[in-house]
């Protein structure tokens, strides 16, 4: 009774089916995907997947589409992964894959040993997806007021600004606070190490960058410990 | 949520399976067997140049409340002769249906990925040990075996007239003919040693 088998199938239609089968439909009216849920229907359709596609069906009815079913195709773009309905709340993994938050916060709390892209298996965590935002985008609840947890904050890099000096108008940024701290040493740097947990985790930002600096502002910390202890014993 | 998730989900998974002529060219069906979308009964046909082609096999297939998160619960209804498949229960051993199975999943990917596990059987990881290791160690047996199975149960085209008359002399002796085709296709249809085997 164990089991690892390794026949998987792989489906390159997975993300965009409803968009290529479209053109291959031989009558658009009598396959638009009706919006009822009656069960008789769908037991009555199910015996026309066993019949092979008309020899017509390469005659695409393309340029009959009206409007709507051109927004239908245009819309399965944007088909989230898990619920497989045009995705709310949108994700985007890493590996590029489209979920709704809720769809994907619940797959990850339903695996928390095993974080793997339901699509492409690739290694994810709820730190490294990427929120996508639309231009309605106010109209948006608060994804916070709902049950599931908020959506992951977007990271936002500042535009590089290095070539005019504005050294001292960033005075309250963290990093200048290191190079001000010097004249009244040692306290300043107690002082400016908490200061960079507090303001970067209220930020949510926690990125590779904030390792890096939180691990300066310690190796700073200790070099501060170290002269403070010499000036004792001096 | 995750009831009704389950539900709108199956509704276009189903939309899907009918839109694709892919699925139709790989004979593959999938047909609701209640009326709220928790049971469902799929239709695989056995892959050409295999034991199985041409044979037809039907599939039990339920959905759990928290599908898509959990994977289907799918077993054989079609008696099949298979090692990844139990010959007496039709339980299936296959990865993506337990540890391995993710979310972007669907019925169709299940009922293609059943299909390629028929054409490539791995003996090493058994559902049913006595189909694994006639397959190790008498694969032309195994093949007739899974023929005639198919033959029988899954309407193929193969007649095996000898394990037939083997079959009807163990049913004259008052054995059922499901027990006797099994305990013969255990015992490599060496009619002594199936009914040391059954008596």
């Amino acid at each position: 009774m164990s089991s690892s088998q390794t026949t998987t199938v792989n489906d390159p239609h997975l993300d965009n089916t409803t968009t290529t089968n479209n053109d291959t439909l031989p009558n658009n009216n009598s396959q638009e995907p009706s919006t009822s849920t009656d069960s008789s229907q769908y037991r009555s359709s199910t015996q026309y997947s066993f019949k092979p596609p008309p020899e017509n069906s390469k005659t695409s009815t393309k340029p009959d589409l009206d409007d709507n079913e051109e927004e239908k195709r245009d819309d399965s773009m944007y088909v989230c992964n898990i619920c497989l309905d045009i995705a709310k709340e949108s994700v985007i993994t890493m590996c590029g894959h489209l979920f709704c938050w809720p769809c994907l916060n619940c797959w990850l709390e339903t695996k928390p040993q095993r974080q793997l892209c339901p699509v492409c298996k690739a290694a994810i965590s709820k730190d490294k997806v990427v929120p996508l935002y639309g231009r309605n985008n106010e109209k948006q609840q608060d994804p916070r007021s709902k049950k599931s947890p908020p959506r992951p904050q977007a990271q936002r890099t500042e535009p590089d600004n290095s070539q005019n000096y504005q050294g001292f108008q960033s005075f309250g940024d963290a990093g200048f606070h290191l190079s001000f701290g010097i004249g009244a040493f040692p306290f300043v740097f107690f002082g400016s190490s908490f200061n960079f947990n507090d303001i970067r985790q209220r930020n949510g930002q926690n990125g590779s960058q904030f390792e890096e600096d939180q691990f300066l502002s310690k190796v700073f910390l200790w070099v501060a410990i170290i002269f403070f202890c010499w000036l004792i014993l001096a | 949520m995750a009831v009704n998730m389950a539900v709108s989900r199956i509704k276009r998974e189903f939309k899907e399976v009918l839109k694709s002529d892919e699925i139709a060219q790989c004979s593959i069906k999938l047909e609701l067997a209640n009326d709220n979308f928790t049971e469902l009964r799929g239709e695989i046909a056995g892959p050409p140049d295999t034991p199985y082609e041409k044979g037809t096999f039907l599939l039990e297939i339920h959905v759990p409340e928290t599908y898509p998160f959990n994977p289907p619960k799918v077993k054989f209804i079609t008696k099949i002769w298979h090692p990844n498949i139990s010959s007496v229960t039709g339980a299936i051993c296959l990865d993506i249906l337990k540890d391995n199975w993710a979310a972007a999943m669907t019925l169709r990917t299940v009922l293609l990925s059943l299909q390629a596990l028929l054409a490539a059987a791995e003996p090493d990881d058994p559902q049913d040990a006595v189909v694994a290791s006639q397959f190790k160690d008498n694969y032309e047996m195994f093949c007739k075996t899974a023929k005639h199975w198919t033959n029988v149960y899954a309407k193929g085209p193969h007649k095996f007239p000898d394990f037939d008359a083997k079959v009807q002399r163990l049913r004259d002796m008052g054995v059922n003919d499901f027990d006797a085709r099994a305990a013969l296709s255990r015992h490599n249809w060496d009619i002594n040693l199936a009914t040391n085997d059954i008596f």
